[in-house]
């Protein structure tokens, strides 16, 4: 999302038809001061911004100083691509009609072939640096959007997994605090994870 | 220190354990395995509360490598009320775990080798376990003075009444009683898969019958239902016989998983009561439904097969299996290529096919198998001895074959693994006893398989050369399991050409080799990996019976050599006060000095690849018709 100056009547505010996608787009502010727009409906996909909507304080642009711009465009980013995948899914279901077998295999190929892509965006989202991850994981807890956080922290949790005490130390520039006898004894407490 | 006047030098990354909550950080290592999470907790003091609080919400506590006592585990399931499944290996737990075990909010259970765990369990699951889904259990109170009775099975099938999936592994005789077919209708009504590892036959037709004899009174008031929703079913029974077929195909007839398996005492006679027909196999599979179907005949304990069944069979029940995607055939002596063509042209999603004791099947089954739009992934022909190089050749026109084993299929040789050596997917391969050359391992090594499985035990023509061509290719990098066994001219220099180049072996197995001695230990305990692990990597290390094993090597197994070394073979004959002295200083390595196989039998209980890892019975070769002898038979299933 292209990063806009600041305006407060930069929020359009059409009635909501029922049973139709909402067009209002939703203004928020970055710790930095830049403005970025959203679609409601991916706005929505943060639970922290949804009651912020729901109790009409988001007319004016929602100020966030807790996400910098860098994150704050990675994040609305992800809730563009997923709030647009969860509209095509609830587009496949509604559609009933769609008896014939072919029919069926055909939607399911490209519900196939778009779920490849989401897989492959998701990747390439949380393939960053550490200090970038971290802040995307504070930035999703923060605004509570779960599948970014699930996301982010099981990236962190693949570059833990299978490595040895050191090599995490290495990786993630954790001091180690214990004393010789506490880690003696944390060692010695399960003993069998610990290659021996 | 940085220069100030100079620009300052970027912001250091930040530790993990400064820049997230606590709360992001425990949920981070709720994602890991469990003994990951248990390395985490070693880091430092942030991450080790973490870890603690991590445990009290794990969903998923999976620990299928590790034999933990009850001491080790409790504190590591401490109380959980978001822990939906629970995988363990339980050879070392006993009652005193059942409290552990049975904990409220378990969706999934399932347990290996509960034989020191009574029928307690069954009661406690279903006072605790209400909503359990998942319910795998093999081995249950199999030890001796251990108490399990058919009331154990009626709390069980009462108290879960949301049981999707249930797995006794285990014999069913125990559950004998005049109430046990009746018992089945108060079960869940989504009982979708049923597995019970042996069940007298008379106790299997009773309850058909009554199942049976229930459906056709569907429509009165309170008429008890009995398997709704089954759709898969897999047992042991003593013979196979028409009534049985006939029996499933009227009370279960929407099956889509069937998997049957009967290993006979004594010979059956002829007549349809006691033995498989062609009759029979017709009935098999009434409305079609069919994905995946296993009929097998164990050679456990006498020597025997299906030999009412012919060709005629096997084209009457092929009409019916279009729907066909996995078939398992054992025992069917008489069956000819016309039958096994006759599944291959009848089943066009055939995906997975295995063929045990194929004493007729030659290479004109696969003769067109490529006018067919088959596509087979998993291909097993064990003992189809008249199988040459040509039918291979043109099996492997499935470039989608991802498993092959043609164990003991003795005419095969250097042609059919060039044909091999240009499949881009596959990843096991089982070349025992066939007639193979160091030039197939050539073609192996420049061929372009990701293998990560090959077994050529008992290829005696191999020697010491077939390994550098082996690793000359992709093959190093992808190999994780090897089996060398029973090769007389391989020595210490094959291993020493296997350490240098470094494969990252997890399984090596070199059973009964003369010329293999210390000297291979040394190399292997040497091995150094960069990156992720030093050491070796070796998990699994079979040297049973090797010539040159002496009790000088019992100094390369202690720590930190061999770090991840779970299984060890061992001849029995060397000196015990050493052997017993090494397993207590490595209480978590599994020792196995009689010469048992290594290595936890793979137990795929979704019944999709039958009976494949865990079926040992097969490894006992038959004696043959023409009165030759085989080699010393391996030992019987190791649980």
């Amino acid at each position: 999302m292209a990063a806009t100056p600041a305006d407060a009547s930069s929020s359009s505010s059409e009635a909501v038809v029922g049973g139709e996608k909402s067009n209002k787009m939703i203004t928020l502010i970055s710790s930095d001061g830049e403005s970025f727009e959203a679609t409601e409906e991916a706005a929505k996909m943060s639970v922290t911004i949804k009651h912020m909507i729901e109790d009409g304080c988001a007319d004016d642009g929602i100020p966030l100083p807790n996400v910098p711009a860098k994150i704050l465009s990675m994040v609305i980013e992800y809730c563009n691509k997923h709030a647009a995948d969860a509209d095509d899914t609830n587009k496949h279901v509604a559609d009933p009609a769609d008896a014939d077998e072919d029919d069926d295999n055909n939607n399911n190929n490209a519900s196939a072939g778009e779920k490849e892509d989401l897989k492959s965006f998701d990747a390439s989202l949380v393939a960053v640096d550490q200090a970038t991850l971290f802040d995307i994981i504070l930035a999703a807890n923060f605004l509570s959007i779960k599948g970014l956080l699930d996301l982010a922290c099981q990236k962190v949790a693949d570059d833990i997994k299978d490595k040895s005490v050191e090599e995490v130390r290495e990786i993630f520039k954790i001091e180690n605090d214990f004393t010789k006898e506490e880690e003696e004894a944390v060692r010695k407490e399960n003993a069998w994870a610990f290659n021996e | 220190a940085p220069d100030p006047i100079d620009d300052p030098a970027p912001d250091p990354p930040p530790a993990m354990d400064a820049a997230l909550p606590a709360a992001v950080v425990a949920t981070i290592l709720s994602r890991l395995d469990v003994r990951s999470l248990l390395l985490a907790s070693a880091v430092c003091r942030c991450l080790r509360s973490c870890a603690s609080h991590a445990l009290s919400f794990l969903p998923a506590f999976h620990l299928d490598e590790e034999v933990l006592t009850h001491d080790l585990l409790r504190p590591l399931l401490p109380r959980n009320p978001a822990l939906r499944s629970l995988r363990l290996d339980a050879a070392r737990l006993d009652d005193a775990a059942v409290d552990c075990l049975a904990r409220p909010g378990l969706h999934e259970l399932t347990l290996r080798n509960c034989n020191g765990i009574s029928g307690r369990l069954l009661r406690e699951l279903s006072a605790t376990c209400p909503d359990l889904r998942v319910l795998s259990l093999n081995s249950l109170a199999d030890r001796r003075g251990l108490a399990m009775a058919f009331s154990d099975l009626k709390a069980l099938l009462d108290g879960c009444s949301s049981l999707e999936t249930l797995s006794l592994a285990l014999d069913f005789s125990k559950f004998d009683d005049p109430s046990f077919s009746h018992v089945w209708s108060s079960a869940s009504q989504g009982l979708s898969s049923l597995e019970m590892g042996f069940i007298p036959l008379q106790m299997l037709l009773a309850l058909l019958a009554v199942a049976i004899e229930s459906r056709q009174r569907i429509g009165y008031v309170k008429a008890p239902v009995f398997f709704p929703s089954l759709q898969k079913l897999r047992l042991t029974v003593e013979f196979i016989t028409d009534d049985l077929i006939g029996s499933i195909s009227t009370a279960l007839p929407l099956l889509t998983h069937l998997d049957l398996q009967d290993s006979p005492i004594m010979e059956p006679e002829s007549a349809t009561a006691t033995d498989l027909t062609d009759a029979g196999l017709q009935q098999i599979n009434p409305k079609g439904k069919l994905k995946h179907l296993s009929l097998i005949r164990s050679q456990e304990f006498i020597y025997t097969s299906f030999r009412h069944v012919n060709d005629l069979g096997i084209l009457l029940m092929s009409e019916k299996c279009s729907n066909l995607e996995s078939i398992c055939l054992g025992g069917f002596s008489r069956v000819t290529d016309t039958g096994f063509r006759a599944i291959i042209h009848s089943c066009p999603g055939l995906h997975k096919l295995k063929v045990t004791n194929g004493s007729h099947l030659t290479d004109l089954v696969f003769h067109d198998i490529v006018a067919t739009s088959l596509c087979l992934t998993h291909v097993s022909l064990r003992w189809c001895t008249l199988l040459t190089d040509v039918g291979i050749e043109r099996l492997s026109f499935n470039k989608d074959l991802n498993v092959l084993d043609l164990k003991d299929c003795k005419s095969l040789g250097d042609e059919a693994v060039r044909a091999l050596s240009c499949l881009p997917r596959l990843r096991k391969l089982v070349l025992d006893g066939t007639v193979i050359t160091n030039q197939a391992m050539e073609y192996l090594g420049a061929g372009v398989c990701p293998l990560a499985s090959l077994s050529l035990r008992g290829c005696y023509k191999l020697t010491n050369d077939c390994i550098p061509l082996l690793l000359a290719g992709s093959v190093k990098e992808s190999l994780h399991a090897l089996d060398l066994s029973r090769i007389p001219s391989l020595t210490d220099d094959a291993i020493m050409v296997i350490v240098r180049a470094r494969t990252p072996l997890t399984e090596l197995r070199l059973r009964e080799n003369p010329e293999i001695g210390d000297a291979s230990v040394k190399a292997l305990a040497s091995m150094q990996f960069e990156g992720v692990t030093c050491g070796s990597t070796l998990q699994l290390l079979d040297l049973y019976d090797c010539g040159g094993i002496t009790l000088l090597a019992m100094k390369w197994f202690k720590k930190p050599l061999f770090p991840r070394l779970r299984w060890l073979g061992l001849k029995g004959s060397l000196n015990r006060i050493m052997v017993d002295a090494l397993v207590l200083t490595r209480p978590f390595l599994r020792l196995a000095c009689g010469g048992e196989e290594l290595g936890t039998p793979y137990r795929d209980t979704s019944g999709e690849w039958c009976r494949h890892e865990d079926d040992d019975s097969e490894d006992l070769e038959p004696w043959q018709l023409d009165g030759e002898p085989v080699s010393d038979a391996e030992t019987t299933n190791e649980e």
